[in-house]
């Protein structure tokens, strides 16, 4: 190489020394892997707020309180899309409440007195998990 | 060397390493799949051909980013530094099967261009656990695709080895654009401590043996000499080895100084086909003979012999008692300078 490759060379690879480490770091900083025991634990739970039902299986915990509902993920699901329902007193999903992703918790802000929860594929066409109050 | 332009240059050995690359390849593909349809039995086919070439465009990457630093810390590497440009392609073809196929499955489906789609499917640019990792994929992919595009010495003759060089030294972008792709993409739908430590342990390597590579050669060219009457001392003749070069570092620019037949000529040290350091070759048949691929100088004048039309600049030497001197100007290339003689 020419001395200009050379330092252009050298001037990279201080960069990317710089750059990519950050990367890396702000992207791995709230992966469940490295904070799995907090990302498990119900935000709500040590605020004594008083809380109307849980449910819990293997995939889920769902608590439901007065105006909101904590979904608390216990392992990321494969279907790439996994939409929650507010269940109608007919048992089928109604208004749509959010979307989970990853392993985490979720939160999502409720308007009234839910009835249920459905997770569903809306892809596959196919009911994940559900259960009713 | 090659006179002519061919497609593929290929000799028995070329055809040897690049059998090596396509069956392991293909074993890295085989035993990926069964260990995917052993563990994971619901991934469909798709996905298992996305993560599958995608993983091992990743580890070719690895090893062709090695490759270069490896063969200037050690001359036993070199062999494969000969026909990193096979391994570089092929890596090209696994990236290119993995976006492929992303790019069907995931933008292909719908109303709008598939490019158009990657772009703008997810628009959260904001964010870093839900950034369009997709888009730093496709930009690595056009990266690679350039640089497998113009990996022919066609190009390599007509765009000149400078701009060449500088063009394929985007590949430690598309290197950065990767590591973002995966540590944005695939490592936040599935975590896994094995894939995120192989990534980061992988970037150390890499990073250490590039910047270990240029401190030494920086050491090399801050090296303090003595001026007697505006030539400048470079060493003692026993330390060059017969048919053998000291390299010297001149104004910035690196000269090769070669011993041969009882006599000394210098060079510049950049070979004319890729910038290969012809003082770390050696003297065959004649010929100073790039270790990298195998072009070839006269030592007297820095031409290539005919029908090879290449050439570098030439520098005079002198000898004071056992000590070798060097006249910093450089002549033009292809310049005749008579050999020093010991």
């Amino acid at each position: 190489m020419t001395s200009g490759l050379r330092k252009a060379h050298t001037y990279i690879w201080l960069l990317l020394i710089i750059i990519v480490p950050l990367v890396m770091f702000f992207s791995m900083k709230d992966l469940a892997i490295f904070s799995l025991e907090n990302n498990k634990m119900s935000q709500f739970e040590s605020s004594k707020k008083e809380h109307l039902k849980t449910f819990e299986n293997d995939i889920v915990k769902i608590t439901v309180f007065d105006s909101q509902v904590e979904i608390i993920l216990k392992t990321t699901l494969k279907n790439a899309a996994s939409i929650v329902y507010e269940m109608d007193e007919k048992g089928n999903k109604s208004n749509l409440i959010g979307q989970v992703t990853t392993a985490g918790i979720y939160t999502f802000n409720t308007n009234k007195l839910l009835k249920g929860i459905i997770i569903y594929d809306d892809i596959k066409q196919v009911e994940i998990t559900k259960f009713s109050l | 060397m090659g006179l002519n332009y061919q497609m593929v240059l290929w000799n028995k050995y070329k055809k040897a390493y690049d059998k090596i690359i396509a069956g392991s390849m293909l074993f890295y593909i085989v035993v990926f799949a069964a260990i995917t349809l052993i563990f994971n039995s619901e991934t469909s086919i798709e996905t298992l051909v996305i993560r599958a070439f995608g993983s091992l465009a990743i580890i070719m990457l690895h090893i062709i980013l090695a490759i270069g630093p490896l063969a200037r810390l050690n001359a036993s590497f070199l062999p494969i530094l000969f026909n990193r440009r096979h391994l570089g392609v092929s890596m090209f073809i696994a990236a290119l099967i993995h976006g492929g196929f992303a790019m069907f499955q995931f933008h292909a489906l719908g109303d709008v261009n598939p490019v158009y789609s990657v772009f703008t499917s997810n628009m959260d640019y904001g964010s870093l656990s839900n950034f369009p990792f997709q888009v730093l994929g496709f930009l690595a992919l056009l990266i690679l695709f350039v640089m497998a595009a113009t990996s022919h010495d066609f190009f390599l003759g007509n765009l000149s080895a400078k701009v060449w060089k500088r063009l394929h030294m985007m590949v430690y972008f598309a290197y950065a654009f990767i590591i973002a792709h995966v540590f944005l993409g695939a490592f936040q739908q599935e975590t896994s401590l094995f894939t995120i430590s192989s990534m980061v342990i992988g970037f150390i390597v890499i990073a250490s043996l590039h910047l270990m590579t240029a401190f030494k050669e920086r050491k090399i060219d801050r090296a303090k000499t003595e001026e007697h009457e505006g030539w400048l001392q470079v060493c003692h003749i026993s330390e060059i080895e017969d048919d053998r070069a000291k390299i010297f570092t001149v104004a910035n620019e690196r000269v090769a100084i070669f011993k041969y037949d009882g006599m000394l000529s210098a060079i510049h040290n950049v070979c004319k086909h890729q910038g290969g350091p012809l003082g770390e070759g050696k003297i065959i048949d004649g010929c100073i003979t790039c270790p990298w691929h195998g072009y070839q100088y006269l030592p007297s004048n820095g031409q290539s012999p005919p029908p090879f039309t290449e050439k570098v600049a030439t520098y005079e030497l002198k000898i004071e008692g056992e000590t070798v001197y060097i006249n910093p100007k450089a002549f033009d290339e292809g310049t005749e300078i008579n050999p020093c003689k010991i």
